[in-house]
């Protein structure tokens, strides 16, 4: 048994690496990160006070320090006019376009980029006094798409100090530059090796060895971020998991029964009807009928309360649980249809059996029937159906930790996305995954649990 | 087919629930399809700041046009936005289930007809195929998207265009021609499609639905062609696990056999003779999975992730309820709208399910 579970773990990993390896490098495609907006824009927290060059340094050197400056796996393949993306990374991003553009008109990276270093240059060596009168041809020399208004304005700065040296090598690549434009060297197709210094085999790395990097907003460990939210979320969906599962068993238990048909007319249509309205939407309602000042303030509403520490871990329940109780019932009542649908079902083709039959004709009452004999043969289905479950309940989780803002996995996700803070983001990802994983494999425990020839079959 | 639609009728005479669900859908179909044109008080997106969190069936004095069901935060109809929002959510979801039932459909089809070892492919064609996917990449999507990125010249496009076709035809002559030179290479091999595509459907769903589209959405700008995208992508795993499944019950079938001794090729005895008969089954799915993207849409809407701010929608509406828990109105129309729909696909899934049970 013990080597099957281990076989069944073991097959499992390449499809975690490979939605990881996905997850990893699709989140890396949208250009923009959460560093560039919090470093480079003016007005905006810490950095704020700084000049442009300071700013632009800071995030330079953020970048290497983090690594976002390397490339992005072992290999690329770009178009031959492209900037690397060791040197495309540091360029700072309102620059970025421009310059690549730049490159890709004339199909030689080389030398706009030594243009550009040209630029910043002149820029460091001219007096204030020079800097004011070159600021409109600066700006035509980096707005600009026409090759001829480049070299006009690198002439007339060149006419105004023609002792500064930069001024003039400028001067000269632009008409370089001007001659290659419209090259179609971008066609060709250049393939570029990295070796092991990118930032998949340093993220893969890094994972193997169980760390999963830092948060992009508060530079915590992600391990650590993660672990603290996941203890409330486990708790709602292991107490829906328990309330839904029982409630169901009860429900199907009872509807199954001949002497209940009236009942079950009236049940099942309500289970369907409940069943059709979104959870995001059943949420809601409760919070406006049972947490609302507007109709019953039976439930505080938002959070989970202030914790003064130093409470017992009873005191800490009893402080949270009117907060939680609204949050896990609407998560059972939501889950509650299909769970008790698919039991009802179960039950039914199991009484359908002889063996039914035959506990009628031993004179068992019906009740006694269907708990002991029809549940125990329906056991394997309705394992099946628990294991599947754990997935909706863990995207519900995220809907209704967010509707009552209760800070668990389920928010944290929500906040990431917003932020973009991809460590994060990816790390779930993986753990929901794995999470889905570890749910078959217990089922599988379990069928062996249930069900002896499973057992004595694997054993052999 | 002819059964089929018998069926149906004799469904719509015997159910009431079923008559109820689909009428209610058809209705909504030409609802949604006619309401620009309607004479409705307010525009989606109108906002009315002399009226904010005003309740519904509220006669204020004075005004020319009453809200019948109130406004939100910022004086926005919500007759209209609701109204509004079953477009927007239908404009979605109906074109997203098309195309992603179409992928599962070939993709399962062809998973369960061919399985592992019935495709067979030359091993010169397997060498050439990353080649082919390299250009297809480079020439058909990476520069044409840089050259409009960079705004270079569009001759650009046309010109990497036509290298591809040019390429693509050079490398099938090669396919052609070489093979009768070299023995090695004409030797065909199986090529193990079951197998990728069972891999590809427990990638896609080895996380649930929801997170993965958040996941997906927040590597992209909001934009509904963008959202429309990630939904496709995600959501033709069911179709094509059906399909697989229907397909390895069919192939097994006398007709099958029969089609394969009058000379059919396997393509006409997937498309023309296999697929017709599980359209039943299929259109079922298709029921479910239009209710379940109903649902996703409006409830990325309301987290406020996937589309952009401006677009009218059940879940930006139901999004204003979290700065005022006391206006109901937000949350009972929008929402409510939406369950009905939902029932209703529901109800009429259900029914066609029942049917094909007993049939």
């Amino acid at each position: 048994m013990l080597h099957y579970l281990l076989k069944r773990l073991f097959l499992a990993v390449p499809m975690l690496w490979l939605l990881a390896t996905l997850v990893f490098l699709l989140s890396r495609l949208l250009p923009g990160s959460y560093a560039s907006e919090s470093i480079l824009q003016e007005g905006n927290g810490y950095y704020a006070k700084g000049s442009t060059t300071d700013r632009t340094l800071a995030y330079q050197q953020y970048l290497i320090r983090t690594g976002q400056n390397l490339p992005l796996f072992y290999f690329s393949i770009t178009s031959s006019a492209s900037l690397p993306d060791s040197i495309f990374q540091i360029i700072p991003e309102g620059a970025q376009n421009t310059i690549q553009q730049l490159a890709w008109r004339t199909g030689n990276w080389k030398e706009v980029y030594t243009f550009w270093r040209k630029l910043q240059e002149l820029k460091q060596q001219a007096s204030p006094t020079q800097l004011q009168a070159f600021a409109p041809y600066l700006r035509t020399i980096t707005a600009t798409s026409d090759a001829q208004q480049r070299v006009q304005a690198a002439r007339a700065i060149t006419k105004y100090d023609a002792t500064l040296q930069p001024a003039q090598e400028l001067y000269k690549l632009a008409l370089k530059l001007q001659k290659q434009q419209g090259s179609l060297n971008f066609m060709i197709p250049s393939f570029r090796w990295h070796g092991t210094a990118n930032q998949y085999h340093r993220w893969l790395a890094s994972l193997l060895r169980g760390n999963f990097g830092t948060s992009y907003r508060d530079n915590r460990n992600v391990t650590e971020v993660i672990m603290e939210a996941s203890a409330n979320t486990f708790w709602i969906i292991f107490t829906s998991m328990l309330l839904t599962t029982l409630a169901a068993l009860e429900i199907s238990i009872k509807l199954v029964q001949p002497k209940y048909n009236q009942w079950r007319k009236a049940v099942m249509p309500v289970l369907f009807l409940i069943d059709s309205i979104p959870l995001f939407v059943l949420a809601l309602l409760f919070l406006v009928l049972f947490a609302s000042p507007a109709f019953l303030q039976l439930f505080p509403v938002y959070g989970l309360g202030y914790s003064h520490g130093g409470q017992s871990w009873l005191e800490q329940t009893s402080r949270t649980l009117p907060y939680l109780a609204l949050p896990i019932l609407c998560l059972s009542l939501a889950h509650l249809p299909y769970l008790a649908n698919q039991f009802y079902n179960a039950l039914s083709e199991a009484k359908a059996m002889d063996y039914t039959r035959t506990a009628q004709a031993k004179g068992l009452p019906p009740e006694v029937i269907i708990r002991r004999h029809v549940l125990r043969n329906a056991l394997l289905p309705i394992i099946t159906l628990l294991s599947d479950f754990l997935p909706g309940l863990i995207a519900g989780s995220v809907v209704i930790e967010t509707i009552f803002a209760i800070p668990g996995t389920g928010r944290l996700l929500i906040t990431s996305v917003q932020a973009r803070d991809y460590p994060i983001l990816v790390a779930i990802v993986l753990a929901v995954a794995l999470a889905k994983v570890v749910s078959h494999v217990v089922a599988d425990v379990c069928y062996a649990y249930a069900d002896p020839r499973i057992r004595y079959k694997t054993a052999s | 087919m002819k059964r089929l639609l018998r069926d149906v009728q004799q469904l719509w005479q015997d159910k009431l629930a079923f008559r109820l669900a689909a009428v209610y859908l058809v209705l909504l179909v030409v609802l949604v399809l006619v309401l620009p044109w309607l004479p409705l008080p307010f525009a989606p997106n109108y906002l009315d700041l002399n009226h904010l969190f005003q309740p519904p069936f509220s006669d204020v004095t004075g005004a020319v046009n009453i809200h019948w069901f109130g406004t939100d935060a910022l004086g926005r109809d919500v007759m209209t936005e609701t109204l509004y929002g079953a477009r927007t959510g239908l404009f979605i979801s109906i074109p997203v289930v098309i195309t992603s039932t179409f992928i599962g459909l070939v993709l399962g089809a062809s998973a369960g007809f061919f399985g592992d070892n019935r495709l067979k492919i030359s091993k010169a064609a397997l060498l050439l195929l990353p080649l082919l996917l390299f250009l297809l990449f480079y020439l058909g999507l990476y520069l044409p998207l840089q050259i409009q990125q960079y705004r270079l010249p569009s001759t650009g496009i046309w010109l990497s265009w036509g290298i591809l076709v040019l390429c693509t035809a050079v490398l099938w002559l090669l396919l052609r021609l070489a093979p009768q030179k070299a023995f090695w290479f004409r030797s065909e091999i199986k090529f193990p499609l079951d197998m990728l595509i069972i891999r590809a459907i427990e990638v896609v769903s080895s996380v649930p639905w929801l997170i993965l589209v958040l996941l997906l959405a927040s590597f992209m700008p909001p934009s509904v062609v963008l959202l429309s995208l990630i939904l496709t992508l995600t959501n033709w795993t069911h179709t094509a696990r059906l399909a697989r499944a229907e397909m390895l019950r069919i192939r097994e079938m006398p007709y099958i056999e029969a089609g394969r001794t009058l000379g059919f090729t396997d393509v006409q005895l997937v498309f023309r003779q296999a697929l017709p008969n599980m359209l039943g089954p299929v259109m079922v799915v298709v029921g479910f999975s239009l209710a379940g993207l109903l649902t996703l849409e409006s409830t990325l809407s309301f987290l406020g992730i996937g589309l952009p701010p401006t677009v009218v929608s059940w879940g930006r509406t139901i999004t204003g309820i979290r700065s005022n828990t006391s206006a109901w109105w937000l949350v009972a129309f929008p929402g409510g709208f939406l369950a009905l729909t939902v029932l209703a696909l529901q109800t009429f899934s259900y029914y066609m399910r029942f049917l094909l049970k007993k049939g």
